[in-house]
């Protein structure tokens, strides 16, 4: 799997303006790698992941999946979000087997992938609970198993454990990693929180506020599970920490400038 | 299902059982003082519009038992006839106003369309209807159509608010997962839909209830209860005439709380509340 994206242009129409998104983005995203998108709200990085989803049009550039254009949303890539959008109508089981039954796979083979991946997220038990039965945590175990049950050549993650408290989130980090390291999965993930990159990435990307563009990008390189309090983690975390603070008073001093002006 | 969840829903079901008390006291409550009211004005006031609920109780009682003078029919076979109208104007209603009301909300194109020529008929009052109705439909159809214009609005009112309420995230979920317009519509849009079926169902039922007298002012093909109403009070019968009203507010409450009923159990057994 390759995830190659090229001068990226994304604008909204805005009165009579238009508010560009992002800017002349270009990222090449390898095979099982875990990449993850760092920037300030407003910085368009969730534009960028519906984009890739197909769930939002570009305006300009390329973005291709194994050299296919993505010209919409497509099985090929799963998407996991931050509101969990769980079908509260169906079951754990019937919300993995979702995809499976667009895909018009039987019934008995369907029953026998959901559970595999019941079992890889550690669901097992409630596999016939509806969504409002379980906690947050536990919600977002259903939209990765869901997600994948579809192979999906590259999972989407937008701000995926945004909504839970510290310690489910911190729980399901580690879970993910384990989730990430058995099925060889690529994985782009959004996130506002450094601490929340630097413990899963292999690759930060850090964008600037609107327009979003890349600012920089870091490698990380470290074995994992990850120390976060390792002096290494530190050190990292406040170095990001300070680039995205700069993009921040950037874009406030901009924004008091522009309205100033009018 | 662990302790804690376990203790949770038995400490639920306590408050539930408590709650389900306090409806039945304080309902009663109402409906006893609102009768001693009307007994005492009834009594006081002495005018002949106005019978006690004595009278009207047995007014009531005999309707069932003897066939009106006027009509030649019992109330069984009033509320028989009023019934099967009903439950024909109702279910054109639901065939007609489901599927409109799913289309309407899911396409934007389809929705511009129609909605002018809704909003036009909307606000008309079924009753302006009625003689139209009576003369090129006959006295069975008739007075079915006039019920279904007062059940269809609402519904369908209801449907397309439905629609439009689906969770956008849910949808975007669907196609993530490879789900293409029609598979949307069918997979999601319709199922999270239901629950605003069904208020729109309890909904229509009371209006349905409401437009009974119109649709049967001029017929009384095989009786019915509206007509009972109508003519028992243009000839002064005033006690026979609450009676009847009596009977239009049982049937009310009964099919509006079956139909509520199977509205909360249906969203429950969905995980929708």
């Amino acid at each position: 799997m390759t995830l190659v994206i090229k001068g990226l242009n994304k604008t909204f129409p805005k009165e009579r303006d238009k508010l560009t998104a992002i800017q002349d983005f270009n990222l090449e995203v390898k095979d099982e790698e875990f990449v993850c998108v760092l920037g300030p709200s407003g910085c368009g990085k969730t534009t960028l992941l519906r984009i890739i989803a197909g769930l939002e049009t570009k305006t300009d550039g390329s973005i291709q999946l194994d050299g296919k254009e993505i010209i919409g949303p497509g099985s090929d890539r799963g998407m996991v979000f931050q509101e969990f959008a769980l079908f509260p109508w169906r079951s754990t089981r019937k919300n993995i087997e979702f995809g499976l039954e667009i895909r018009k796979i039987s019934a008995k083979e369907r029953e026998k992938i959901a559970q595999k991946y019941i079992d890889l997220v550690g669901l097992r038990g409630f596999e016939n609970s509806h969504p409002y039965e379980l906690s947050g945590g536990m919600k977002q175990r259903v939209g990765i198993a869901r997600a994948l049950a579809n192979e999906p050549k590259v999972l989407l993650m937008d701000e995926p454990f945004g909504a839970l408290d510290a310690q489910t989130r911190n729980l399901m980090q580690k879970e993910l990693l384990r989730i990430w390291k058995e099925t060889k999965k690529t994985v782009i993930f959004i996130t506002h929180s450094v601490d929340e990159a630097c413990y899963l990435a292999d690759r930060i990307v850090v964008m600037t506020s609107r327009p979003g563009t890349i600012k920089e990008i870091f490698d990380i390189e470290w074995e994992r599970p990850r120390d976060r309090a390792s002096v290494e983690f530190a050190t990292l975390r406040k170095k990001i920490l300070a680039e995205l603070e700069r993009e921040v008073d950037r874009f406030s001093t901009e924004i008091a400038s522009s309205s100033s002006g009018d | 299902m662990n302790a804690q969840t376990k203790g949770f829903s038995a400490w639920l079901k306590i408050t539930k059982n408590r709650d389900r008390l306090q409806t039945f006291v304080f309902g009663l409550i109402a409906v006893v003082v609102f009768i001693a009211v009307w007994a005492l004005a009834a009594d006081f006031l002495d005018i002949v519009y106005l019978p006690g609920p004595l009278q009207v109780f047995d007014a009531f009682i005999t309707s069932f038992s003897q066939p009106d003078p006027s009509m030649g029919t019992t109330m069984w076979q009033n509320i028989w006839a009023s019934l099967q109208r009903f439950l024909y104007g109702f279910l054109i209603a639901f065939i007609v106003a489901v599927p409109l009301g799913l289309v309407m909300g899911f396409s934007r194109k389809i929705e511009l369309l129609t909605k002018p020529i809704v909003e036009i008929f909307r606000p008309i009052p079924p009753i302006a209807w009625v003689s139209l109705f009576l003369i090129a439909l006959g006295l069975f159809w008739g007075p079915i159509v006039v019920i279904f214009i007062g059940v269809f609005f609402p519904l369908l009112s209801n449907i397309i608010f439905g629609v439009k309420s689906v969770d956008r995230y849910l949808i975007d979920a669907a196609k993530t997962l490879g789900a293409k317009r029609l598979q949307v519509f069918i997979k999601v849009i319709f199922p999270a839909t239901v629950p605003y079926i069904m208020t729109g169902i309890t909904i229509g039922l009371g209006i349905g209830w409401m437009c009974i007298v119109a649709a049967e002012m001029v017929s009384v093909f095989g009786g019915g209860v509206g007509y009972y109403i109508y003519i028992n009070g243009q000839i002064g019968r005033f006690a026979s005439m609450y009676g009847g009203m009596v009977v239009i507010a049982i049937l009310g409450i009964i099919t509006v709380g079956l139909s509520r009923f199977a509205e909360n159990r249906l969203s429950k057994q969905m995980g929708m509340k």
